[in-house]
């Protein structure tokens, strides 16, 4: 077996070992299964009462948000200390010792990472899909297609998380990433905000400005979770710029990577 | 096998290795010593391609040391050597085994017979956080053999182990000599260092002070210390307690 496949399966151990790890798991599943609540609950919308499906329709899209928003500050928290937890504790050595390459380290840690994360992401929307499935007999086209699709979200966050790390404390590297996570949810969310025909309709014309070239250029983080989301709702999407948001992301995953190995490269064992 | 062309390796204004040459022989047991900070440590790091020289060149079997295929068949234990504490010593050896290639039967068969090699059989299971230092420091020196390497580095190897510990390393190492092992030691025990190896490199502030076979440079009712002490001195590093 390859050695970055060794280490990525080493990496899914090691995190997996750890207590924190199941005791995070299992809050998640614990608040996943209280919105099973939702599905049976009444609601009145109006003066009129909701139907479960309904319901269940909307509380599902809002679980999958909530899910993919938590995962993100989870894949942040998991990659802050890859590598100085392995040289704190001797892995680095260990590994740099033998025929390993340092691309296949790197690598072998951020995929071992990303794998777990994508994972424990995909159980948990999982785990909405079959609620859903199971309270209303209806089953969510396009659900678990869409929790595959901002795995590449994270994969984003661990990379940068693992760069920044690089160059400043982990806490400081995480706190980072997620600024940048932040942003992009902000200036995504306006431009979202802005596509709506109600809101457009009680704004004035010159209120609707193109985007800032920076807007365009920001990681796509939460405009990929909207194109995600548009795989259970069947909408149009609308882009913001020329760019589809998922090669926007991928081009900052490349781009994260190549500065990542480089410097890892560079970097004094 | 092994060889320093002109190596320098400067951190910031401090130069740590200063312009050192030399070759290491296949099948040599070579020893290099100095006092702290004279540059050891940070040679062994370029060998092992974890630090890149400043100026000049480190190859192991002609290939550049930052090669990764230039560290099959390396063997190393660092100074102050570290197990991830939630490993057990076997599950740290299994890595290790894996890592240079060994899987299934054969690596359960070579993990079984260094955990005998270094008494830590009946500790194998217990997570490395129970361990004693010596007991860390016996689990690293397995690991380093492991696979039967060609070039075995050590840092430092019997550092925290018992007069038994000491004895039964030098004993593996005497062993290997007849598979054609090359040795490079790092240690501040020279009385072990006269005992195992064939040849020295006393270094002082990252240079070279002298390398030869021990047999030429120490010399009649001398031990390896006082020639230490004489060259350190000759240096101009002051050197306090000397005969005690």
């Amino acid at each position: 077996m390859n050695n970055f496949f060794k280490i990525s399966l080493y990496t899914i151990l090691d995190q997996m070992r750890s207590k924190s790890f199941y005791v995070l798991l299992g809050i998640a599943v614990f608040f996943v299964l209280l919105i099973r609540g939702c599905y049976k609950a009444d609601f009145l919308v109006n003066g009129e009462l909701v139907d479960s499906v309904t319901l269940a329709w909307y509380a599902s899209r809002v679980a999958f948000h909530l899910i993919a928003n938590g995962m993100i500050l989870m894949a942040a928290l998991l990659s802050m200390s890859i590598f100085s937890r392995d040289e704190s504790n001797g892995s680095l050595v260990l590994f740099l010792s033998r025929p390993v390459s340092r691309w296949q380290y790197v690598m072998g840690r951020i995929g071992g990472t990303w794998v777990l994360a994508t994972a424990f992401m995909f159980i948990l929307h999982a785990t909405i899909f079959f609620i859903t499935w199971i309270k209303t007999g209806g089953v969510i086209p396009g659900y678990l297609t869409a929790s595959l699709i901002c795995s590449l979200n994270l994969l984003f966050i661990i990379l940068l998380v693992a760069l920044l790390s690089l160059f400043m404390p982990d806490f400081i590297a995480a706190m980072m990433t997620l600024t940048v996570a932040a942003v992009s949810f902000l200036s995504d969310g306006v431009f979202l905000v802005m596509q709506n025909r109600a809101v457009q309709a009680t704004l004035s014309e010159n209120m609707f400005a193109e985007p800032t070239l920076w807007r365009v250029l920001f990681p796509k983080i939460s405009l990929l979770q909207h194109y995600a989301v548009i795989h259970i709702t069947g909408n149009d999407f609308q882009s913001m710029g020329p760019v589809h948001p998922l090669l926007n992301l991928l081009a900052y995953c490349l781009l994260s990577a190549a500065v990542l190995l480089f410097n890892f490269n560079r970097k004094e064992i | 096998m092994i060889q320093l062309k002109g190596v320098t390796k400067k951190f910031g204004a401090l130069t740590a290795v200063d312009d050192v040459s030399y070759t290491i022989r296949r099948g040599e047991y070579f020893a290099l010593l100095g006092p702290n900070g004279a540059g050891k440590t940070t040679i062994v790091r370029m060998i092992l391609g974890f630090s890149a020289p400043t100026c000049g060149m480190v190859t192991l079997e002609g290939m550049p040391a930052a090669n990764p295929a230039a560290h099959q068949g390396i063997g190393y234990l660092a100074e102050n050597h570290r197990i991830p504490p939630f490993l057990s010593g076997r599950a740290y050896l299994r890595r290790h085994a894996a890592l240079v290639g060994l899987s299934g039967k054969s690596a359960q068969i070579e993990v079984d017979r260094i955990l005998e090699l270094i008494n830590m059989a009946g500790n194998a299971d217990k997570k490395s956080a129970t361990y004693s230092k010596g007991m860390v420091q016996r689990i690293g020196f397995g690991a380093a053999l492991l696979g039967k390497p060609k070039l075995l580095i050590l840092d430092e190897p019997v550092a925290g182990l018992d007069p038994i510990g000491i004895r039964k390393t030098r004993s593996i190492l005497e062993n290997l000599r007849q598979e054609s092992l090359t040795l490079i030691l790092n240690s501040h025990l020279l009385s072990e260092v006269e005992k195992t190896c064939d040849s020295v490199a006393i270094m002082d502030q990252g240079r070279i002070l002298v390398k030869d076979a021990i047999y030429n440079i120490v010399k009649e009712n001398e031990s390896l210390e006082d020639v230490f002490i004489r060259y350190t001195e000759r240096n101009g590093r002051e050197i306090t307690g000397k005969g005690t």
